[in-house]
């Protein structure tokens, strides 16, 4: 029932595109802000004539008396200072702005796009001309030039429309190059040349509506600066005469004594109209940006959820662990029953249900599971790191006695980094490129020991850096000039700079080649038995577990699916997604072996089945698996957890 | 040529022939301007045999190596001596105002990425947008109107006869006669600051080394000051450049509303006059102050981005 009625909503999104940007649309309160502002003032500019009380080019039966007349029953908005109707000449002022904005603009996109889309995708020699011309006009003052040139060229709309489009054009054109690059070297574009279509065919068929949307948002956003500048010329006196424009009405106003004859009404209605309009455009064109282009309007610093208990679970069962290698040693990290959420406003995805784990001291856990089963979320949660959609919605983190679950923010400060370290997935972009890295270094151990001994701070970022294998003379380099092995070694040494009992280290190998992986990894694994560190391993390499972990704990779609010692995993796994899990990664001891990938994808988190996770791509499914989720089973007095429905029928 | 100066900027129809020529000879204008392309009309293609040393753009360029502006049309007075005392006026307004805008506008962005999705950053961003939406000699109508009620000067710097007062009371009719004009300008820029800001501090925030910064125990306001700042602020540092090229002209609007004796005015009241030499030593500076200001930023960028600097 579930499935079908997912399956009934991607198919209308997927034969209506447009439904669907109407639906995202509709919930932007800017974009629909914005978009009645601009209806109602376009409807008032189409209908001027018929909604004008009066006609405000004609002087007929007009008295002295009129002059700069307040708000009446008769004048609405009062009259200006030869006595006629403001409100008249305000609606055909409308007119006016729009037109001059809309053709202004036109203009300047067109400019701007042909000049964008060529740089783009011819590249090169045309390229640099082209955008060389369009920095230099970015830097050129364009309003005292406008003024200058529209004073000195007859004073008529269309020369106005002309100039003002001539110089808007430059952000459209460096926007247009960037989207249409980045366009160029999409794989259909490639498949399209390959096939032998022409420049002109790829440019219409494959660039054009790719780049339009953004043309679109960058073209609204032209037509506010036109209308400004249109008002700005009018109110120096510099616009058609015979015209009627908001900022014309601002000039007369200003320089025809509305101030000392105390008519506001003649200096205000005129500026609240333009405002009305660019801000109105504003509006729809930052909204529609927002729908055409919707970015994760989180980060990091955004306030977490509360831990709750909201999803409390049957705690009986496979919460301890016994470990056969670390029996004697002290428990550091005690996870129970925990399930991390990520709440939003249509829906709640269950990232991580039900994983206990414990971690001993000098013990190396592996944690191994496909990408998305919710490994890097749980290692997130046992610092509170994670992203303001997660909540932990059940269970407690132990860390020698204090819950961390319970902790407050400034508890979490310190404890984090001096108990607790990470080593994150992709050292790239987790280091600050624009400070150096013994900087970046010497600011975690400050934060947690304040009175270090200052003489002595930059000796132990060398002797950090020298551990990981970084000459002491790339202290003072910026993370850009670090090579990529490097960065995440000196993410290692960050790690370890204020000897923290637990090191998380999240897939610190992927993205880098082989020999600089197994560097990394006997680094670790020598620190650890060196410092006494415990670490958390993850990977999705089980082949990297096997050399250096005492226990493996098996996630498959944010459950616990087998959790044991090294031994066992490798020799009698029980579970069927480790067993497939095995047999696809090379053995060195069986060359022959035939290596077979696991059909099929985890389960997406906001379409669980029912049953056991796995079942739907398990070998050995039968029917209690989709209906009826496992639980989990203890084997081997508690040194074995898996959670399958086959142990119990055996 | 529009507007030939010797046509329209002498009207008085007392004037002679002669004495008309004799203004022509004074400011040079009896000299061809370009040599060969006097005129663009085909038939009345000018001879190339002048000397190309005798026409008024070389004159104009020899002049302009030894430091002469040539003579304003409508003063008669070096040009160099009227914009020199209208640049200190414009730089006073532009100084106080584009430093109180990006105070103002870089605290509301911070405040607005940093708190997003809350309503201190649904008001940031509507303050902002609106601020940007303004137009910018309406905003100084508004507050000419509004401050005439309440007993603000109506516009220019100084009262007059003010000269003949102590200095300090000169400095505070001076100060009096700023508040208006810098507080429109601040709120023009202070918009854009505030969008800018906001907008790229908000990607700042997302990137792996602030969840990095974070997962140190640095405290959210360490976060914001060590990590997130530098990083935020550089496309900041790119448009406020090239609004410093642009304003160093002065804000034709704002000076022309409030009377303010800047560059702004100066240059459109040039137009007006066609007073050429005045508007060709108005676009020099700007064209100066443009370069000035992108090499300030350059350094700026390269002392805020170590990756700027290596390459």
């Amino acid at each position: 029932m579930g499935l079908q009625l997912v399956e009934l909503k991607t198919s209308i999104s997927a034969s209506s595109p447009f439904l669907g940007f109407w639906k995202s649309f509709s919930k932007n309160r800017m974009a629909v802000v914005g978009l009645f502002m601009l209806a109602t003032i376009i409807g008032l500019a189409v209908f001027a004539s018929v909604l004008a009380p009066f006609d405000p080019k004609s002087s007929a039966n007009i008295s002295s008396s009129d002059i700069y007349n307040p708000p009446s029953a008769v004048h609405w908005l009062g009259t200006d200072d030869a006595g006629r109707d403001i409100l008249s000449s305000f609606l055909f002022g409308a007119r006016v702005s729009l037109i001059v904005g809309f053709f202004a603009a036109f203009i300047s996109v067109v400019i701007g796009g042909t000049i964008g889309v060529v740089a783009g995708f011819y590249g090169g020699r045309v390229e640099n001309l082209l955008m060389r011309f369009t920095d230099t006009m970015l830097v050129i003052p364009d309003l005292p030039l406008i003024v200058v040139i529209v004073a000195l060229t007859k004073p008529s709309l269309l020369n106005i429309i002309f100039v003002i489009g001539i110089f808007g054009w430059t952000t459209t054109a460096r926007i247009v190059r960037s989207q249409t690059l980045a366009v160029k070297s999409r794989k259909f574009v490639l498949r399209a040349r390959a096939i032998g279509a022409g420049n002109g065919h790829i440019i219409r068929k494959h660039i054009l509506p790719l780049v339009m949307p953004l043309l679109v948002v960058n073209a609204i956003l032209v037509i506010s600066l036109a209308i400004l500048n249109e008002s700005t010329l009018s109110f120096l006196g510099l616009g058609d005469p015979s015209a009627i424009s908001w900022g014309q009405m601002l000039n007369f106003a200003f320089l025809r004594g509305a101030m000392s004859a105390g008519a506001w009404w003649a200096l205000v209605m005129p500026g609240v109209g333009i405002v009305w309009v660019v801000l109105g455009l504003t509006l729809f064109g930052q909204g529609l940006e927002q729908v055409l282009n919707p970015r994760l309007e989180t980060h990091h610093l955004m306030p977490g959820r509360p831990s709750v208990e909201s999803d409390a679970v049957d705690e009986s069962a496979g919460t301890k662990r016994k470990s056969k290698r670390r029996q004697d040693a002290p428990l550091l990290l005690d996870v129970r029953n925990l399930s991390i959420n990520y709440v939003s406003d249509e829906s709640v995805a269950k990232a991580v249900h039900n994983v206990s784990l414990q971690l001993h001291q000098g013990e190396l856990i592996g944690l191994v599971g496909e990408s998305g089963c919710g490994k890097t979320t749980l290692m997130l949660a046992l610092m509170r790191l994670l992203p303001a959609a997660g909540q932990i919605a059940n269970g407690h983190i132990f860390f020698q006695g204090k819950d961390i679950t319970k902790l407050t923010e400034e508890e979490l400060e310190s404890l984090r980094w001096s108990s607790i370290s990470i080593i994150f997935q992709g050292a790239m972009n987790a280091l600050n490129p624009v400070r150096t890295v013994g900087d970046q270094i010497k600011e975690a151990i400050l934060k947690h020991i304040p009175d270090y001994p200052p003489g002595t701070l930059d000796d132990r970022v060398v002797e950090l850096l020298d551990l990981v294998g970084i000459a002491k003379d790339h202290k003072d380099q910026y993370p850009h000039q670090y090579s990529g092995g490097m960065r995440q070694r000196a993410m290692i040494a960050m790690a370890l700079s204020c000897n923290p009992e637990v090191v998380i280290a999240d897939e610190p190998t992927t993205a880098l080649d082989v020999m600089i992986q197994a560097q990394i990894l006997e680094l670790l694994d020598d620190l650890r038995k060196k410092l006494g560190l415990a670490i958390i391993f993850v990977t999705h390499d089980l082949g990297v577990v096997a050399e250096m972990c005492d226990s493996v704990l098996v996630m498959y779609g944010g459950v616990t699916a087998e959790y044991a010692d090294v031994d066992t995993i490798y020799n009698a796994p029980r579970h069927p997604y480790t067993q497939e899990l095995l047999k696809s990664f090379p053995d060195l001891s069986q060359p022959e072996k035939r290596l077979v990938s696991i059909p099929g994808y985890p389960p997406k988190l906001d379409e669980l089945p029912i049953g056991c996770r796995f079942a739907p791509r398990c070998p050995l499914a039968f029917e209690r698996c989709t209906t009826e989720m496992p639980k989990l089973h203890e084997l081997d007095d508690g040194y074995h957890l898996v959670s399958c429905h086959l142990i119990e029928s055996h | 040529m529009p507007g030939d100066p010797a046509r329209q900027g002498i009207r008085d129809p007392r004037l002679t022939k002669d004495t008309i020529e004799a203004i022509r000879i004074r400011f040079g204008l009896d000299k061809p301007v370009i040599n060969c392309i006097e005129s663009l009309n085909p038939v009345k293609f000018g001879p190339c045999s002048i000397n190309p040393f005798h026409t008024q753009f070389f004159i104009y360029f020899r002049n302009l190596l030894r430091g002469d502006l040539g003579q304003s049309f409508y003063y008669n007075r070096p040009v160099s001596e009227v914009l020199g005392e209208r640049l200190w006026n414009t730089i006073l307004l532009i100084g106080i105002g584009q430093i109180l805008a990006i105070l103002i506008g870089a605290s509301f962005g911070v405040l607005g990425a940093w708190k997003a999705r809350t309503a201190i950053d649904y008001w940031a961003l509507l303050t902002g947008l609106l601020a940007w939406s303004l137009p910018t000699f309406w905003l100084g109508i508004i507050l000419v109107f509004w401050g005439s009620n309440h007993g603000f000067p109506i516009g220019g710097k100084a009262t007059p006869g003010i000269s003949s007062y102590p200095f300090f009371t000169q400095l505070g009719d001076l100060a009096w006669h700023l508040i208006l004009p810098t507080f429109a300008y601040t709120v023009i820029f202070m918009g854009e600051y505030t969008l800018v800001m906001r907008s790229s501090l908000l990607d700042v925030l997302s990137e792996d080394y602030i969840l990095t910064a974070k997962a140190k125990g640095l405290s959210t306001f360490q976060i914001l000051k060590d990590h997130a700042l530098k990083n935020g602020v550089l496309p900041l540092v790119t448009i406020i450049a090239i609004n410093l090229g642009y304003t160093v002209a002065g804000v034709i609007q704002i000076e022309s509303v409030f009377s303010w004796p800047g560059l702004g005015g100066a240059l459109f009241e040039a137009v007006v006059r066609r007073d050429f030499p005045m508007l060709q030593g108005g676009f020099l500076l700007i064209a100066v102050s443009v370069i000035i200001a992108n090499f300030i930023a350059d350094l700026t960028y390269s002392y805020l981005d170590p990756r700027a600097q290596t390459e």
